[in-house]
């Protein structure tokens, strides 16, 4: 029942232009999904929180551009305002509402993010109404593809994968090197213990969750010129990068990359080989990576 | 351990609370309806990502029923609309329309579920015999397979058979006269979109027998990225692409494809291009898309559609929608209906739907019909044309032959086993 | 090591004079409970009401099964809503295909569910915690992704269609409404009876120990696996029958019903009414029907409405509303006491 096309995958891998095409749309499929996985991840990792409504920054960073851009008709505001909006609104939901759920059961902090689910939701709905809108490609992007080896890659989308790979680097080394990284790998190592030593991990985890927001509201705002907006459109997204998460092992930030990568070409090379069942074949790689690495591929044993 | 157990308290307690659950929640059913007015409950989707149908669909609706009872409404009973949210769940739609007969006394259903929740609202027609009129499912076999066929049940909706048609033989011309021979296609993946599909190739094959798919992508349903979908049509090299994405699906991927300068390689037939819900959002709209109508103002070219057209915008300050129309037609339908069997009981309504012929805007020559023998609506306005960035949008409608559309209709049937 | 095992041999006895008393008990208020549902056609002639109690029994099954994973066994699924699916698609085609007595066609699909858990539940209940949840998620998707692409059995995206045939069998003919009813009610109340029994057995209790602490239940002879497995089989079980109930109401299957919303929906009804007493999902499925049904009604924004009921409980109660009563109770009865 497997609609299989192996004549077309073997027939691009052989081709250059195709497997430039196919490898570069990979990416970036890839790339917006690492900019929403690894602030799903980071919260996981130092808050130890599965935050559900990670869709909904998304979904809010996209209008937020989109509106911004109506307004200013500048693409750096546009993406300026998605990213800061949802880091503020990352911040109030955090200290508002998720601060009150830390220690309590698991369910009760899941139960918390569904309700927001569908709050963020209604609240769009009401805001800027139940159809689809479309920001728009600015005029600066509108330009011919490039061509590298025969194959077709889009300007936008180079500045897309390289903003994505920017914040990965940033993030990799700001955690490993910096002061500000240690002290939250340390507060999501030993909480009390960096409590007693006068840091303020209220605030750590505040500015956790505001990073994270604003990293999936990033990856809305450079969504919002290709992708139509509706309410609930954070919902695949949060989807799909769960999956990322969990193959990549949660809480490692390596791994939201390498995952994301292994799903954006899953889908990339998935479409050619497997037309009807290029989801299916997600699915299936992620329940053969939980059975044979529970913890994902750079997860770190649980205790 | 802080889990505690006392299963004595909690089951009395649980009995009580529900005892009480119970009566606080039949009080609401012994309310009835006036026996003066007549209540249509209408279950649609108001939520998440289709909202637009449901609420595009409400609009169609209201705009004619202030009109129905201005009038007097249906046989001297004013009407009532009952709507509510099915959140676009199949259960739910089949929920909320048995709660809106059993309970709210509804007398008549208007079905403005999307595919699944229509079939699941035609279960609850068949159990509950209440007529039930479908506006928005445009599934062929909802109508055209005799095992799903219902006495009490009609669709006002376009029919995705009639689309294949006028659009396979309009691309059959055009692959003529340009020498369009390779195609590939593009469509969601679930039933409307490997329906259509498969319906469009069959007959643009028909008509121009020399063309060949050398691709086809099945992308789902609300899929936010198409990147790999553009990519793999841009390796194939087609000269035609044919797509039946629609609605926010559509505009992303003419966003997405647009960066891959697509439109420039090959023409494009998308037959859901034509509805103001698309064409007013895609900001950079290519030219020469080739569409099939859905609704626009300026097709058919008629005073009166423009009129409705801009009666809908002035109302609701957005243009109509593809539902608006379907759903405005069923309650033109039922008006006349009721007024000529002069009664407004769905078993005598439903007898004189059989076959009725009313005017209407939407109407190919100014008329559409209810088809006695499948009960779903036939005649309305349908053509094809090309695309241009600004209004009208839709310059020239090739307009459909119905003619055409009744015998191949009828050999498609035959070829399915429905006659 | 033997000293455990010696107390864990003094308290098997204990547990299971008491719960042969508490049987009785559970199945005279089965009995009654059965005897008010089962009159309450002739009370009342809402056919809405008699559709309410349908839904819950579908959804209460359901619900209650979760919570036997959740929380007796600690195991946290997200995919409890496979076997909803499954139960309504195995017994919807059974139907439609075959032509079998219902009975049967119940019986067969019981034993499809029995398969296709078992093998599902090899895999997964290895897994602990957050891992055991992804993975059961994961399985959930591939199930309904699977209906979605299998057009030709299934019908895709559509559902079945064309209704379930419902041949009478017994004198019972389960197109009227009436005695889907009480169909419905019976297998309502013989599955909490059995979910109540599973529970209060010492299988129950080696349940509740693992949730507790699985290594020193793995310590003193207990197969965790076998155990783990076995209760992810017999939820299931419960779970298509709700799935059944289901199939019989809207006369169809639909790809939602093996979605990952409905096991959303079960863990939501579970924080609802709470985890703690055998009957908090019931509650919490009454609650939620209810709430769903009123609010639809009133608003079309529904999820800001529902979310804030759910900040209520999650941040405000911290806990399902039985457990709350449970609680509250206690302590009034607690306090009374001590002034008496």
């Amino acid at each position: 029942m497997l609609p299989l096309d192996i004549d077309a995958l073997t027939g691009c891998l052989a081709s250059s232009a195709c497997l430039v095409t196919q490898t570069t749309s990979g990416f970036i499929i890839g790339m917006l999904l690492f900019l929403v996985a690894v602030g799903l991840t980071l919260i996981f990792g130092v808050l130890k929180v599965v935050n559900f409504s990670h869709g909904a920054f998304y979904m809010f960073g996209a209008y937020f551009a989109m509106t911004a851009y109506q307004f200013t008709g500048s693409f750096a505001l546009a993406m300026l305002c998605g990213a800061a909006g949802t880091a503020l609104l990352g911040l109030i939901f955090e200290r508002v509402f998720m601060s009150r759920v830390y220690g309590s059961d698991v369910l009760m902090q899941l139960l918390v993010c569904y309700a927001f689910v569908l709050i963020f939701d209604d609240v769009v709905r009401m805001i800027w109404g139940p159809e689809f809108k479309s920001m728009g490609m600015p005029a600066a992007f509108q330009v011919a593809p490039l061509f590298i080896a025969g194959g077709v890659v889009p300007p936008y989308y180079l500045l897309l994968i390289g903003v994505a790979l920017v914040v990965a680097v940033v993030l990799g080394l700001g955690l490993a090197r910096t002061r500000i990284g240690k002290v939250i790998r340390a507060a999501a190592h030993n909480p009390g213990m960096v409590s007693a030593l006068g840091i303020n991990t209220g605030l750590i985890y505040g500015g956790v969750f505001a990073l994270g927001g604003m990293l999936a509201g990033l990856a809305g705002a450079l969504a919002a010129p290709v992708r139509s907006l509706t309410p609930g459109m954070g919902f695949s997204v949060l989807i799909e990068s769960f999956i990322v998460t969990v193959i990549g092992g949660m809480g490692s930030i390596l791994g939201a990359l390498i995952g994301a990568i292994l799903i954006g070409m899953i889908r990339s090379f998935g479409s050619l080989g497997f037309p009807l069942f290029t989801e299916g074949l997600m699915y299936l790689f992620m329940v053969i990576v939980l059975v044979s690495r529970p913890t994902g591929l750079f997860g770190k044993e649980v205790a | 351990m802080t889990r505690t157990r006392k299963p004595g308290v909690s089951r009395r307690a649980t009995l009580a609370m529900m005892g009480a659950g119970a009566v606080t929640f039949a009080t609401p059913w012994v309310a009835r309806a006036q026996a003066k007015t007549i209540k249509v409950g209408m279950p649609t989707i108001l939520s998440g990502r289709v909202a637009q149908l449901g609420t595009s669909s409400r609009n169609g609706v209201m705009l004619e029923i202030e009109k129905v009872n201005a009038a007097g409404g249906l046989a001297g009973r004013q009407i009532e609309m009952v709507i509510r949210d099915s959140k676009g769940q199949p259960q739910e739609a089949a929920r909320v329309a048995r709660e809106l007969v059993n309970t709210d006394g509804c007398e008549i259903l208007i079905d403005a579920e999307a595919s699944s929740g229509a079939f699941a609202v035609h279960e609850v027609a068949r159990d509950l015999g209440v007529l039930c009129i479908h506006t928005n499912s445009e599934t062929s076999a909802l109508t055209a397979d005799p095992k799903q066929h219902i006495p009490n049940a009609f669709r006002t909706a376009r029919q995705g058979v009639h689309d294949s048609i006028v659009g396979g033989s309009y691309a059959a011309a055009i692959a003529k006269a340009k020498g369009l021979k390779k195609w590939a296609t593009c469509s969601p993946d679930y039933a409307y979109g490997r329906d259509t599909t498969g319906e469009y190739v069959t007959y643009l094959k028909r008509f121009a027998p020399d063309t060949e798919i050398i691709s086809e992508s099945w992308p789902k349903l609300f899929q936010p990225d198409y990147t790999e979908v553009v990519t793999k049509i841009l390796q194939a090299k087609p000269q035609a692409l044919y797509t039946c994405l629609w609605g926010g699906d559509l505009t992303s991927y003419i966003d997405q494809a647009n960066i891959y300068a697509l439109f420039s390689q090959m023409e494009v037939f998308a037959v859901n291009m034509a509805d103001y819900t698309a064409l007013t959002v895609v900001k950079n709209l290519p030219k020469g898309i080739h569409s099939g109508n859905r609704y626009i103002k300026t097709y058919p070219a008629t005073p009166e559609n423009a009129a409705w057209g801009d009666a809908y915008k002035a109302k609701y300050n957005e243009y109509p929608t593809n539902w608006s129309w379907e759903n405005a037609t069923a309650i033109m339908l039922l008006a006349e209906a009721s007024k000529k069997a002069n009664s407004a009981d769905g078993k005598k309504i439903a007898e004189v739907l059989r076959g009725l012929k009313i005017k209407s805007p939407f109407g190919a020559d100014g008329t559409v019909t209810m088809r006695a023998e499948d009960q779903t609506l036939v005649g309305y306005a349908i053509g094809w044309g090309t695309t241009i960035p600004q209004e009208p949008y839709v310059p020239q409608v090739q307009a459909g032959d119905w003619k055409t559309i009744f015998e191949l209709e009828a050999e498609w049937k035959k070829s399915k086993g429905y006659t | 090591m033997t000293e455990l095992q010696a107390e864990q041999a003094a308290v098997v006895p204990r547990i299971e004079s008491q719960s042969q008393r508490s049987r009785y008990r559970d199945v005279l208020i089965a009995l009654v409970a059965f005897a008010v549902l089962a009159i309450l056609p002739m009370l009342t002639g809402s056919k809405a009401l008699l559709d309410f109690v349908i839904r819950c029994s579908a959804f209460g099954l359901f619900a209650t099964s979760l919570n036997l994973l959740v929380g007796f066994t600690g195991m946290v699924s997200f995919g409890h809503g496979m076997f909803f699916g499954l139960g309504a698609y195995g017994f919807g085609l059974l139907m439609q295909r075959t032509g079998l007595p219902v009975p049967v066609g119940f019986v067969a699909t019981l034993v499809i569910t029995t398969l296709i858990a078992a093998a599902i539940g090899a895999i997964c209940v290895r897994l602990k915690e957050i891992y055991f949840a992804f993975v059961t998620l994961a399985f959930q998707m591939l199930i309904h992704s699977t209906i979605l692409s299998w057009v030709s059995l299934t019908g895709g995206d559509q559902g079945l269609r064309g209704g379930i045939p419902r041949p009478a069998f017994l004198g019972i003919d389960l197109s009227n409404h009436v005695h889907l009813y009480i169909t419905s009610c019976a297998l309502l109340v013989i599955g909490l009876l059995l979910m109540r029994q599973i529970a209060q057995s010492p299988f129950g209790y080696t349940l509740r120990m693992i949730r507790d602490n699985a290594t020193r239940a793995s310590f003193i002879g207990i197969d965790v696996w076998r155990a783990k497995l076995t209760i992810f089989v017999l939820a299931a079980l419960f779970a298509s029958t709700g799935g059944i109930i289901m199939a019989l109401f809207v006369s169809g299957a639909y790809p939602e019903f093996a979605y990952w919303t409905i096991s959303g929906e079960g863990i939501f009804i579970n924080m609802l009414g709470g985890v703690t007493t055998f009957l908090g999902p019931m509650v919490g499925t009454v609650l939620l029907l209810i709430l769903n049904d009123t609010v639809t009604r009133l608003t079309e924004y529904y999820g800001i409405v529902l979310g804030i009921v759910i900040l209520f409980f999650a941040i405000g109660l911290r806990k399902g509303l039985m457990d709350f009563v449970v609680e509250w109770y206690a302590r009034r009865r607690a306090g009374t006491g001590e002034r008496g």
